[in-house]
């Protein structure tokens, strides 16, 4: 099971500081021997002892709280699966992200960025394959040079053409000479656009990603377009601005993304004001039905108002948001601080994101508790994208809202008792609970987590 | 008698190319770009031999060699020329029927052989 990592952090810390055991536990208020279990990490610490403790060695207290690596330790263990043969010691990861931050941010740097490259390489590789642009622009290359060929060969090995005839086919080899060169230089502009050196961002999800945390999920030049509805026409002069003013954008697809989520965005702010929706939610105490019925949107319309917003700005409690389509693919993410969503690969089949395509239309409240302890609030549903029609199914994505636990007080007039946690993961490759039924995959932890209310489920 | 050829392809320069070397051989050259009237040509003109294209518009090269199979109890002789040379093209042609397959670009002397083997 995985331990603690604050006591871990408080050694080195302390160590850093060249204090004793003794020294730090009095200055803290504690005894000696309480600090040597909790340093151990045989004694949770939190709250006030934490405080203390992080005053005394003149630290920020999310630097010694649990939970503040938890995307990186992932990305280690997923790094130790990824190289089986290497035989790195996984038990000893925690310790090494505790005690070696830096060199544990280097690994798993190094190993995200081998990740998007492989992944860039398996992308380009499938587009050689089918792109019809590439299909097309090789095919018409291969005429250009077949005609080029043929027409300078019939030039220079026969003598008896007529001086009409000469001229035209020396216009061929112009005009294909010259095709050809556009589509060379088409061809060259389509493979530099596929990869962006500075980040080494590949796919335009990615991108997509990073332009979204560049502009910290929220968007003020859309929350409040004014009580007239704003034009389709105002709306895409926005939409270009902020495309102007954020990261560069060349890749088309990225592009198309991007312009996708910010009019979504547009739509949502204007059905949901900033200042008239953040009022409401927080009378409502962030209620997704409540607000739903207040300005007559979808659920997931509130899901997307609540999780794409900068925190900054309204104050409201960090939310994450997953929204998928039937087959699993990942359309849309907000990270959120523990819960880290997969960057490659397929999360865990026991989220309530893809559990609510069995219910669709019926919004599902769940507790939930990843290995480690931290447990979180999921709200999803599945939902159609758009009107039903005869004969045709039904096109379900499905949406899930992550709150962290500790934020439920925010919650309290209408949450209801959520009974006993729900045991997930983030993917089955770095998930512990060795004996779920709903794993896909080997796990390379070597310890296990007993799961005896999953198969239950 | 003078042989017919049927040139089914949409690359104009390809086209007047091919009719050059061919009419220079003593053949009888006509053409036709658009794939969904190539079997409207065949039956028209008659050919000897129809040199055939595969990424056409309108109907690919691959159905207009099955709809001459089906259309004709002794088909015209047929040549695939095609810049489609994967292994799975040639057995697809070959499986379909075809007495020549070959890949652009080409060689003006070798394809002209070849071509005067099959009319011979």
């Amino acid at each position: 099971m995985r331990k603690s990592l604050s006591g871990t952090r408080i050694r080195e810390q302390r160590r850093q500081a060249r204090l004793t055991q003794k020294s730090l536990a009095e200055q803290a208020g504690i005894s000696p021997s309480y600090l040597n279990l909790i340093e151990h990490n045989r004694r949770a610490v939190a709250g006030k002892v934490l405080l203390s403790i992080a005053r005394v060695l003149d630290v920020p207290v999310s630097s010694l709280a649990d939970g503040v690596d938890s995307a990186k330790i992932s990305d280690l263990y997923e790094a130790a699966a990824h190289h089986p043969t290497i035989g790195a010691e996984v038990a000893g990861v925690e310790e090494l992200a505790g005690r070696f931050p830096g060199w544990a941010q280097m690994i798993a740097a190094l190993y995200r960025q081998t990740r998007d490259q492989e992944a860039m390489i398996t992308a380009l590789s499938d587009r050689l394959t089918h792109d019809p642009f590439l299909a097309e622009s090789l095919h018409g290359m291969l005429s250009n040079i077949t005609a080029i060929r043929s027409t300078s060969n019939i030039l220079t090995n026969i003598d008896d053409i007529e001086p009409e005839k000469q001229a035209r086919f020396h216009t061929i080899i112009h005009e294909e000479s010259r095709r050809l060169t556009d589509s060379a230089q088409s061809l060259v502009q389509y493979f530099d656009k596929k990869a962006d050196p500075k980040t080494g961002i590949a796919t335009p999800q990615e991108e997509l990603d990073a332009f979204l945390e560049h502009h910290n999920y929220g968007f003020p030049q859309l929350d409040n377009l004014g009580e007239a509805p704003a034009s389709n026409v105002e709306i895409a002069y926005i939409v270009n601005r902020i495309m102007a003013e954020g990261v560069s954008v060349e890749n088309q697809e990225t592009s198309r993304l991007i312009t996708a989520f910010l009019q979504q965005y547009a739509r949502d702010a204007q059905a949901m004001p900033q200042s008239d929706f953040t009022k409401a939610a927080r009378r409502c105490q962030y209620n997704p039905s409540q607000l739903a019925h207040i300005f007559g949107t979808s659920l997931h319309a509130v899901f997307r108002r609540l999780a794409f917003q900068d925190p900054a700005q309204t104050a409201a409690p960090p939310m994450g948001l997953a929204i998928s389509n039937a087959a699993g693919r990942a359309l849309s993410r907000r990270p959120i601080a523990d819960f880290a969503f997969p960057r490659h690969g397929n999360a865990c089949p026991l989220w309530p994101l893809y559990q609510s395509f069995a219910t669709p239309h019926v919004p599902t409240l769940t507790l939930l508790e990843l290995p480690g302890q931290h447990k979180f609030i999921g709200l999803a549903i599945a939902e159609a994208q758009s009107s039903p029609r005869f004969g045709a199914p039904p096109e379900l994505n499905a949406a899930m809202l992550i709150l962290h636990h500790e934020q439920r007080a925010l919650l309290a007039k209408w949450l209801p008792d959520l009974g006993e946690a729900r045991p997930i993961g983030i993917t089955c490759r770095i998930c512990p609970r060795q004996s779920c039924t709903a794993r896909t995959e080997p796990q390379i932890l070597g310890e296990d987590i007993p799961v005896q209310t999953i198969s239950g489920q | 008698m003078i042989k017919r050829v049927l040139i089914i392809e949409d690359e104009p320069n390809i086209v007047e190319s091919l009719r050059f070397l061919l009419e220079r051989e003593g053949l009888e050259v006509t053409d036709q770009p658009d794939g969904a009237k190539a079997m409207e040509s065949i039956k028209n003109t008659l050919p000897d031999l129809v040199i055939l294209d595969v990424m056409l518009p309108n109907r690919s090269g691959f159905d207009i060699l099955r709809d001459l199979h089906n259309a004709f109890t002794a088909p015209p002789k047929v040549m695939v020329l095609t810049a489609k040379g994967q292994a799975r093209d040639r057995l697809t042609a070959e499986e379909i029927g075809v007495d020549l397959f070959m890949t652009k670009p080409f060689s003006n002397k070798e394809i002209i052989s070849r071509i005067l083997g099959l009319l011979a």
